[in-house]
């Protein structure tokens, strides 16, 4: 949303006594984020408003020669719009001037002084779109000479555009998202009450709000449009529209636009709004203002729709309908949408934008003016259904207070200067809101401020709150455009934001002297990345908890065991993941393929699936994995594996064959990973198939475990170490085996034979040259814990392992 | 430079020779004659010594400091891991919040309306839940669009702190979700870290205080803090938290950052989680962890977080 800070200070006089920058950090720091503001006075330097003292055609082209009085000497301008015409005052670009247009864009555009066919031509002449103030480039604008500006002097050649029209002023961009709650600072109006407010000004309130109050207030005597005629207004459903007002209007003449560039042209600008039609601008210039939206319908096409009847029906859409609207756009309707109907046939979008067939154009002589209020949760769909963002619906989703609909009706035909034909008003019963009660204590309580009662009453009735106190007792009456203030809260909220949160002086809690506790999983995963990435090396990496259907059925995951995301941005992203390798996998082949060659990649994540079940607050299990992807093939993932858990200060792990893993192990080399009781997951080997259709082209292990298993596993117990105190004797050890025999069986049988010594088996390699056999080698150190071993005792030690290791695997020692 | 040594060799030499003379002098001189020579002696050996020290230093070859390497050998290849930006940044923070003595929970990636809504009073149906632009499961579960959906459980789990005459203190981490276009400054994928605090006496000083606190040791300097309003429907009031621009991110006491969006916990919140809101407040803050990370580094695409490259993880 733009706000003008002129048109602010228009309503708050006290905003013109300070300083522009100080108002916008008051603003931000005590209404809403701002999000920028423009400076329009830059924006629309060095261009003036001119008198075109000739205009002749050059001829065979389009072309006109003028001289302009710009105050000073005549400048000569060559200018191709067909209204330009002698005598008439319009706008001049002066060379070395930016065109409005462009101002705000990657390329600025300079108008300069340069020859157009021949002859000399300083400037330009503008129309309304090159000054950002309108859509029109049928013609260059043309300023009403009689026009007085807004501090009373009439517009004469020379002046410059911005002094003539107000221009000078800045424009805030306004965060809409912090001001959900606040329908009534969607109006310029309610906006300028909080500048008031927060600059400890009693807000004026202007007529529209004056005449609310009276309502509100049960004066009879409140001077808003009395119903009048037979206009039928009937609303099915009161929660869908919990207040439609309407008047008729008869013109004598068809509203038409003015020739002249208008200032409403401008206000509109300011927001961002065009200028389209009397009545329409009439419409959008009280949306501005107050945040109540209106729509002008056509009576007599409105008629017609009806058949003859002028009777407004709101309902709801019925399946199947459709209606084209004032843009074209044909939209299917659905059961949320509320109509506006003439006698039951569509004639408009409720809250989002009118119909086509009811539009108002050259020709209508009478109109309906609708003033009326929608269920925002309707309307909130509808937004969504049909991608309808306009300034109306924007503020309807907030929430505009019903009270608001006539006196807005009122002050329509106060500008129009004239008393419509007939009025109607579709309106619950008003129930006045009960005060809110609560103690100067409880404000100065959660603020943790000590503001006195009489600041906290100033403060409140500065922006329309009426407030009764009594003692440390405050009685505080919400005003009708509050829809948001409900309890206590949110009276101490408007007494801290409008006194200043800034003003609150800091202090820290008083903390019992206990300490926060560890929480195991968080220890773990913090160790896990230390060892992982800072000792063994490896790349630490984050990928999306959404994968895509494709991944899943490549690496054999069942996609259907995946929730599913229904508005998901692509397909890549459509079903949350069931594992961490298969992300990793991905990532692998982007990495090969920039040119990395030797890496691991881990990431620490959660996963779930519908196998996993539900849990006992009813929302899917969720499971914190570990997983790792590396270049290499089983045994460096083992390794990889065992440091890990040696690094962790757990139990080595055990490897078990694996019967069950996840599709993209290749079985016969993964393994199940055991500590203890814990099954820790599966290390091995990615399917060759799987690593082809991922385009990788070398060989990956993988392991993924389940870190709440992990927790479980047993420490890592160094059981009565003892050192050598002997000489420590050294043997090398070759046997040859089946090549199908398990290494671990006969490491396992030299360790027993060395069990009452203090010994160390240290493997040396596995040379495999014939399809049968294999040799092992080992080499042995040992030394006895309380002799020295003499050369028969050493020899005596050998002979027995090698004897067992023959009679045990047919092992052959060489 | 040989020859210098050389010649201090040849002096200490003659010098020597100069012994034989002792006997021939006067036993009344010998004494001073002695002392004359171990003087000079000892002069040449000192000069002998820095000569040599000398001559070792300048047939030192030099080597090029800038190359990766000694020539004729294989360049050394050091190959290290990396931790991910966010994580770090993210432990960073926790720690600080650990010492201070907020209890860590973590978010869960998965959750159901009740947590991330409702339980939160956000109205059904409340424009204000199409500003977090969730996620759904074919089920109706919500991957969470805020650390928040996690309050309610921080409340119920710690309720017995404050039976016991105690505070509620938590921190939340965990990877949150939008549904939004990715672009530079955009992910639909990050990670928000969010706090809880409920006690007898908690307010808005103590909220803004705490967290000045926060960011204050986590850029290791005072540092001034504003706010502006905002509007969060599970807090009242509610402001976002700016901090001065830290020396460390380049600040020189002009520009703000937004950090926080915060609040006063909304007493229906607290009545939800079975927590009397006429006997105990509470505060509540979130932010995000992309951003910390994004400013320390100076990075200028948020999308590298979740790329998975080398390229920019070996960076770190």
């Amino acid at each position: 949303m733009r706000i003008s800070l002129n048109e602010i200070k228009k309503l708050v006089p006290a905003a013109t006594k300070v300083e522009t920058s100080e108002l916008i950090k008051l603003i931000g720091a005590r209404l809403v984020e701002v999000e920028g503001s423009f400076d329009w006075g830059e924006k629309y330097k060095n261009i003036f408003v001119v008198k075109v003292l000739s205009a002749e055609a050059i001829p065979e082209t389009h072309l006109h020669l003028c001289q302009i009085d710009a105050g000073s000497e005549p400048v000569q301008v060559v200018c191709g719009a067909p209204n330009v015409h002698e005598g008439m005052l319009a706008a001049w670009i002066k060379p070395g001037a930016i065109v409005p247009a462009t101002y705000d864009t990657a390329e600025p555009f300079e108008i300069g002084a340069r020859k157009l066919r021949g002859y000399d031509s300083n400037g330009m002449l503008a129309a309304a779109d090159e000054l950002d103030l309108g859509d029109d480039h049928a013609g260059i604008i043309e300023i009403n000479p009689e026009m007085v500006t807004d501090d009373g002097r009439q517009v004469a050649p020379g002046m410059t555009l911005a002094e003539a029209f107000g221009l000078d002023d800045i424009i805030l961009d306004i965060e809409n998202k912090s001001l959900t709650h606040r329908p009534d600072c969607f109006g310029l109006i309610g906006f300028a009450r909080e500048v008031a407010g927060i600059l400890g000004e009693k807000f004026e309130e202007p007529t529209i709000f004056e005449m609310l109050k009276r309502v509100e207030n049960g004066d009879t005597d409140s001077g808003v449009l009395a119903e009048t005629g037979t206009l039928d207004i009937q609303i099915t459903d009161q929660t869908l529209c919990p207040r439609y007002s309407a008047a008729v209007f008869e013109f004598n003449d068809v509203p038409k636009s003015s020739k002249y560039f208008t200032k409403t042209a401008v206000f509109l600008a300011k927001a961002g709004m065009r200028a389209i039609s009397p009545i329409v601008d009439l419409t959008n210039v009280l949306m501005l203002e107050t945040g109540q939206p209106l729509h002008a319908f056509d009576y007599d096409k409105f008629k017609i729709v009806g058949g003859g009847e002028a009777r407004i029906i709101v309902r709801t859409a019925r399946k199947g309908e459709e209606l084209t609207l004032l843009d074209g756009k044909v939209v299917k309707l659905n059961e949320n949408d509320i109509l506006i109907t003439s006698n039951d046939r569509p004639v408009a979008l409720a809250g989002a934008m009118g119909g086509a067939n009811t539009e108002i154009d050259d020709t209508t002589k009478k109109i309906i003016l609708e003033s009326a209020t929608f269920s925002l949760y309707n309307l909130r769909k509808t937004q969504m259904a049909h991608g309808i963002f306009s300034e109306a619906i924007t503020r309807f989703t907030k929430g505009q207070p019903a009270s608001l609909t006539l006196p807005v009706l009122t002050e329509a035909a106060k500008r129009l200067s004239l008393t419509p034909v007939e009025v109607a008003d579709c309106r619950p019963t008003a129930k006045a809101m009960a005060p809110i009660n609560l103690t100067t204590a409880q404000v100065n309580n959660i603020l943790g401020t000590q503001y006195s009662i009489d600041e906290m009453t100033r403060t409140l009735e500065n922006v329309g709150f009426t407030v009764k106190t009594d003692g440390d007792n405050l009685s505080v009456s919400v005003p009708a455009w509050r829809t948001d203030v409900h309890i206590p809260e949110d009276v101490v909220e408007e007494i801290g934001r409008l006194l200043g949160y800034d003003n609150i002086p800091l202090q820290l809690p008083m903390r019992p002297f206990t300490g926060a506790k560890q929480d195991n999983l968080l220890t773990l995963k913090n160790n896990l990345r230390d060892i992982l990435s800072d000792r063994l090396n490896m790349n630490e990496v984050l990928t999306y908890s959404f994968v895509s259907s494709k991944l899943q059925e490549i690496v054999g995951e069942d996609p259907k065991d995946s929730y599913a995301i229904v508005n998901s941005i692509s397909p890549e992203l459509q079903r949350f993941r069931q594992t961490i390798a298969p992300s990793l996998l991905d990532k692998m082949h982007d990495n090969l393929k920039t040119g990395f060659s030797d890496f691991a990649l881990y990431e620490i994540n959660q996963i779930t699936r519908h196998s996993l079940g539900l849990n006992t607050e009813n929302v899917p299990e969720m499971k914190t994995h570990l997983a790792v992807a590396m270049v290499g093939d089983f045994y460096d993932a083992k390794n990889i594996f065992n440091n890990m858990m040696m690094e962790l200060g757990l139990a080595r792990p055990e490897y078990h064959t694996a019967e069950d893993t996840p599709a993209y192990y290749e079985k016969s080399h993964s393994a199940i990973a055991k500590a203890g009781d814990a099954t820790l997951g599966v290390v091995g080997e990615v399917k060759g198939r799987v690593l082809r259709a991922l385009k990788i082209e070398v060989p990956v292990a993988i392991f993924e475990i389940d870190l709440e298993e992990l927790l479980k596993a047993p420490v890592r117990a160094v059981v009565s170490l003892k050192l050598s105190k002997f000489p420590t004797v050294s043997r090398d050890l070759t046997v040859q085996v089946k090549a199908e025999q398990e290494f671990s069986a006969i490491q396992e049988t030299i360790e027993n034979g060395l069990i009452e010594l203090i010994a160390t088996v240290e493997p040396v390699s596995i040379y495999q040259k014939e399809s049968e056999t294999k040799n092992l080698s080992f080499h042995l150190s040992f030394s006895h814990p309380e002799k020295t071993l003499n050369s028969e005792e050493i020899s005596d030690i050998m002979v027995k392992i090698e004897r067992e290791l023959t009679e045990k695997f047919d092992a052959r020692v060489i | 430079m040989p020859e210098k040594i050389e010649e201090i060799r040849q002096q200490i030499k003659a010098l020597n020779a100069e012994y034989a003379k002792i006997k021939t002098l006067p036993v009344e001189e010998r004494k001073a004659f002695g002392q004359k020579i171990n003087h000079q002696r000892q002069a040449l050996e000192q000069q002998l010594l820095a000569a040599e020290a000398e001559a070792e230093d300048a047939a030192v070859e030099p080597i090029d400091i800038t190359a990766p390497g000694a020539a004729n050998k294989a360049l050394p290849k050091i190959k290290r891991g990396s931790k991910h930006p966010l994580m770090t940044e993210l432990s960073r923070l926790l720690d600080i919040y650990s010492r201070m003595g907020f209890d860590i929970i973590e978010a869960r990636q998965l959750d159901d309306e009740f947590h991330m809504f409702e339980s939160l009073n956000f109205p059904e149906g409340h424009p204000a839940r199409d500003g977090y632009d969730t996620f759904r499961t074919e089920e109706g579960f919500i991957p969470p669009a805020h650390t928040s959906t996690m309050q309610y459980r921080a409340l119920t789990r710690f309720k017995s702190n404050l039976d016991k005459g105690g505070q509620i203190a938590v921190v939340i981490p965990g990877r949150v979700f939008r549904n939004e276009d990715v672009d530079a400054t955009h992910e639909h994928t990050f990670y928000q870290c969010e706090g809880v605090f409920v006690s007898k006496d908690a307010n808005m000083g103590q909220m803004l205080g705490v967290l000045k606190q926060v960011f204050e040791v986590y850029y290791g300097q005072e540092l001034n803090i504003k706010t502006q309003p905002g509007y969060f429907p599970f807090t009242e009031p509610s402001v976002e938290m700016l901090i001065e621009k830290p020396k460390a991110l380049g600040g020189k006491g002009d520009g703000w950052l937004e950090m926080l969006g915060m609040g006063m916990i909304h007493p229906n919140v607290l009545k939800t989680a079975g927590i009397d809101p006429t006997e105990y407040r509470g505060f509540a803050w979130g932010g995000g962890i992309d951003r910390l990370a994004m400013l320390k580094h100076q990075l200028t695409d948020v999308r590298y977080f979740e790329s998975g490259k080398l390229e920019f993880l070996e960076k770190f």
